[in-house]
């Protein structure tokens, strides 16, 4: 029998972008959590971490923006879950340059008017589902096996690089994501560009720049027989499913290659009805390639 | 400032700013020195065909002291970063915090580069947490066109995003605003008093 009780509980911080342009990975994320009876309580009143624009140009900002966030964060119990790579990277780029850093702690100190603290781990959802629920639950709590589908997935930058600063898996070659789908029977492929990057937020200044290194990632799937990609971020996210028919028009070759946030193909192996998923969301329709195999 | 680009680079000491290289290594917290040109940040950059000089060469300029070059190129500007340098540096150069370093040089002497898309956006973008808390994606872009008059650019994606219900037209208020604006300024007042960079 499963337990009535919640077994782990988080705090969390979905991030700007998790309340718009990548809700369905907010909305499949509470699913699966719910599903595998894992509470998570939103942070009240969080606010953006800066991303990439602040530590460009103002790391001082940045430090002080994320400072304040985990401070936040402290009110609520439970260790603090991020779903969005962005905001996971500069979070614990904050701890790791706070940590070791005290001219820079007392500057942001001074910022905040508070001292900062640094003390609650900050773990991105796959670091949760990995290693504190465990892959062997995960692989209990699977109802619909995703047998059939080959899965390209997508790290981009921010989950595992720099070295020091994730640490959730290894820089160069890390099969987190892999372990974690493997759970659910699907395949996962063997490609190229599975750590390169998307373009991030050049998709706002420069798109072309987006469309140049998001092309070369879906060639990259489609030659390695992948029928979707899967990502834990919604910039990624955003850059390679909304940006999808831009890149067709722009290099000619077709993809129909549905994107995937992790916690959607999760949550429907794990029995979350599919309508509870966002996939009428997404841009590029799943619901072809899913129902070919009759997974909804 | 005279373009640069074309010039010929001469070394001596009046043209070699050794000052810029300490600044940028404070700045940064990582060592320009230290770099020995394998090329490795180079060979794994995935911006480097937008960049007029590649990350290796950024160092070396750096190591010359040959600071106009590189503020004035578009380079620091078109880094994305994917970290994916210093991930790989054998020497512990931590390219992508002396960019960080680069940019806020450029950023505060008012931007000698002409790469003004990126400026902007990054000004959008902070000063969109500064007003709101928080990133709403629709005005981000929305401004973005009109101040930088492309009016048509991703004219075709707001109404289908809008249909999947993905931008929001209305935001709630964060109870933390007058907590994020006062951030702002101090850091200003810090910046005014010199005890923060």
């Amino acid at each position: 029998m499963s337990p009535t009780k919640n077994v782990l509980n988080y705090s969390y911080y979905p991030g700007c972008s998790l309340h718009a342009s990548g809700k369905e990975y907010d909305e499949s994320a509470r699913g699966l959590f719910k599903a595998l009876k894992i509470g998570l309580q939103e942070v009240p009143d969080w606010f953006c971490c800066g991303a990439t624009p602040a530590h460009n140009v103002d790391e001082l900002l940045s430090l002080a923006l994320c400072a304040k966030n985990l401070e936040l964060a402290d009110a609520v119990e439970g260790d603090l879950a991020v779903a969005c790579a962005a905001c996971f990277s500069r979070l614990k780029t904050t701890q790791h340059k706070l940590g070791e850093n005290e001219v820079k702690r007392k500057q942001v100190e001074q910022a905040i008017d508070a001292k900062v603290s640094l003390d609650k781990p900050v773990k991105h959802l796959l670091e949760i589902l990995a290693r504190d629920f465990g892959l062997e639950n995960l692989q209990k709590s699977v109802k619909k096996p995703l047998s059939g589908l080959k899965i390209a997935t997508y790290y981009g930058c921010l989950l595992t690089r720099p070295p020091d600063v994730p640490q959730l898996d290894c820089t160069e070659a890390p099969t987190i994501m892999e372990r974690v789908l493997e759970t659910t029977g699907a395949e996962t492929v063997a490609w190229s560009h599975r750590l390169e990057c998307c373009g991030a937020n050049f998709t706002l200044s420069r798109p072309g720049v987006v469309l140049k290194l998001t092309g070369d990632i879906l060639a990259s799937a489609k030659r390695a027989g992948a029928d979707c990609l899967v990502v834990a971020c919604p910039l990624c996210h955003g850059n390679l499913d909304i940006r999808q028919k831009e890149i067709e028009e722009a290099t000619g070759e077709e993809y129909h290659m549905p994107v995937f946030y992790i916690t959607q193909l999760l949550a429907l192996a794990c029995g979350v009805p599919p309508g509870k998923l966002g996939f009428n969301s997404m841009i590029v329709n799943p619901t072809p390639l899913l129902k070919e195999k009759n997974l909804i | 400032m005279k373009n640069i680009k074309n010039t010929k680079m001469e070394l001596s000491q009046e043209t070699m700013n050794v000052g810029f290289i300490k600044k940028v290594e404070a700045l940064s917290g990582s060592s320009v020195r230290r770099c020995f040109q394998c090329g490795k940040c180079s060979a794994g950059c995935p911006m480097r065909s937008f960049m007029d000089h590649p990350p290796n060469r950024i160092v070396r300029l750096i190591q010359l002291g040959q600071w106009e070059r590189v503020l004035a190129g578009r380079s620091i500007w078109y880094c994305a970063s994917c970290e994916t340098c210093s991930t790989r540096c054998p020497n512990k150069v931590d390219l992508a915090a002396i960019m960080d370093a680069l940019r806020k040089l450029s950023w505060d002497a008012d931007g000698p580069s002409k790469e003004s898309y990126v400026q902007l956006a990054n000004k959008l973008f902070i000063n969109n947490i500064k007003q709101y808390g928080r990133q709403y994606e629709m005005r981000l872009a929305a401004v973005f066109n009109v101040k930088s008059g492309q009016f048509l650019k991703d004219l075709m994606l707001g109404p289908k995003l809008l249909s999947k219900g993905k931008l929001k037209m209305f935001h709630s208020k964060n109870k933390n605003l007058a907590e994020i604006e006062k951030i702002f300024n101090r850091i200003e007042e810090m910046r005014k008093n010199g005890d923060a960079p």
